[in-house]
C-alpha cells in the first residue's frame, strides 16, 4: 500500500500516512465541504493496514478545528482502530493542541471516552 | 419624469447594519469559496478584536455548521443561485448572534422544524447523548450529510435556537435561524 502525503490548505490538515512507520500525521483545520471525499481514501488506508500490516499504528494528531462532517469521518477512523485493539492489535493515539484553545481540548475528549486503547491529549503553548 | 426605481440607500443600510450591532453580513447565492473567505475575514475580524481563542472557535464554527447546511441542501434541490443571508452580529448584553435564512421546499421545512424542536427539549447532557448517537448512525443512513450541524450549534447556543419558517405561495418557504452563543 502506498503512503499517502496530502499538503494542509486553509479548510483541509496535512495528511501523512506512513506504512512502513506506522505513523498517521494530521495537522490543521479540517472544514472542507465535502469532508467524505476529503477522508475517504484515509479511511481506506487505515482499513488496510490494520488488516494486513500486522505492526502497531499511531495516530499523531494536531488537528485544530474540525466541522461536523470531519468530526464524523474522525470517528470512523476512530471505531476502526478502537475495533483494533479490541482483537489485541497495537494503536495508539496522540493530540496536540494550544493550550489557549480550550474547545480543541474538549472535542478530543469527547473522542477519547469512547476509545480504550492509549489516547494522549496534550496540550502546548503555540 | 419617469418612473425609475429609487436608488439604494447605503447610508440607510448602514445605518440598519450600525443599529443592529452587524460585524458581517452576506447576502446573495453562497459557493464553497465564498464560505472560506468570509470565515476567514469573521476570525481575523475577532482575534483583532483579543476576543478569546474559544470564543473565536464557537463563532467561526457555527457559521461554518449554517453555511455548509444551506450550501449543501441549496445544491442538492436546486436553489443554489437563490440568495441566502448570513449575518453576524452582537447583541446587547454582548453575545455574538449568528443568523441565517435561506429558501427551502415548504414540505422539508416542517420536518425541519420538527428537528429542531425536538431539540429544543433537550439538556446540555441530552445534546451531547443526541450528538454521540448521530455520529455513529451508518453511512449507508447519511446522504451526504452527517447530521450533527443543527445538534452542535444548540450545544454550543447560550440559549434556545430561534427559528422561523415563512410560507411564500410558490410551494417554497424561507426558513431561518438563529444562534445565541
Amino acid at each position: 500500500m502506498n503512503n499517502l502525503n496530502l499538503s494542509q490548505t486553509s479548510s483541509t490538515p496535512s495528511i501523512l500516512a506512513d506504512w512502513s512507520k506506522g505513523i498517521v500525521q494530521m495537522k490543521g483545520d479540517s472544514y472542507p465541504e465535502n469532508s467524505f471525499e476529503l477522508f475517504q481514501p484515509l479511511i481506506d488506508w487505515v482499513q488496510a493496514y490494520l488488516a494486513t500490516a500486522g505492526q502497531p499504528l499511531h495516530l499523531d494528531l494536531e488537528l485544530v478545528y474540525l466541522n461536523t462532517s470531519s468530526i464524523r469521518s474522525m470517528m470512523d477512523i476512530f471505531e476502526q482502530m478502537e475495533a483494533a485493539h479490541k482483537k489485541g492489535q497495537m494503536v495508539s493515539a496522540r493530540w496536540f493542541y494550544d493550550f489557549a484553545n480550550e474547545r480543541v481540548g474538549q472535542l478530543a475528549e469527547e473522542f477519547r471516552e469512547d476509545c480504550t486503547f492509549p489516547f494522549t491529549i496534550s496540550s502546548k503553548p503555540r | 419624469m419617469t418612473n425609475q426605481p429609487s436608488p439604494i440607500d447605503l447610508l440607510a443600510i448602514r445605518d440598519i447594519f450600525n443599529r443592529q450591532n452587524i460585524m458581517l453580513c452576506f447576502n446573495g447565492p453562497i459557493t464553497a469559496p465564498l464560505i472560506e473567505e468570509i470565515g476567514k475575514a469573521l476570525r481575523n475580524h475577532m482575534e483583532g478584536l483579543q476576543e478569546s481563542p474559544s470564543s473565536v472557535a464557537d463563532v467561526f464554527s457555527v457559521y461554518i455548521e449554517m453555511a455548509q447546511n444551506i450550501r449543501r441542501y441549496s445544491q442538492a434541490e436546486g436553489f443554489e443561485h437563490e440568495a441566502a443571508t448570513i449575518i453576524i452580529s452582537r447583541n446587547e448584553p454582548g453575545n455574538y448572534v449568528i443568523s441565517a435564512s435561506n429558501f427551502i421546499k415548504a414540505a422539508d421545512g416542517e420536518s425541519l422544524l420538527e428537528r429542531i424542536s425536538q431539540l429544543e427539549h433537550m439538556d446540555k447532557d441530552a445534546l451531547k447523548a443526541a450528538f454521540k448517537t448521530q455520529l455513529r448512525q451508518p453511512r449507508t443512513a447519511l446522504s451526504g450529510s452527517a447530521g450533527l450541524g443543527l445538534i452542535d450549534m444548540a450545544r454550543k447556543a447560550t440559549a434556545k435556537l430561534r427559528y422561523s419558517l415563512q410560507p411564500l405561495d410558490n410551494g417554497r418557504s424561507l426558513f431561518s435561524l438563529r444562534v445565541i452563543l
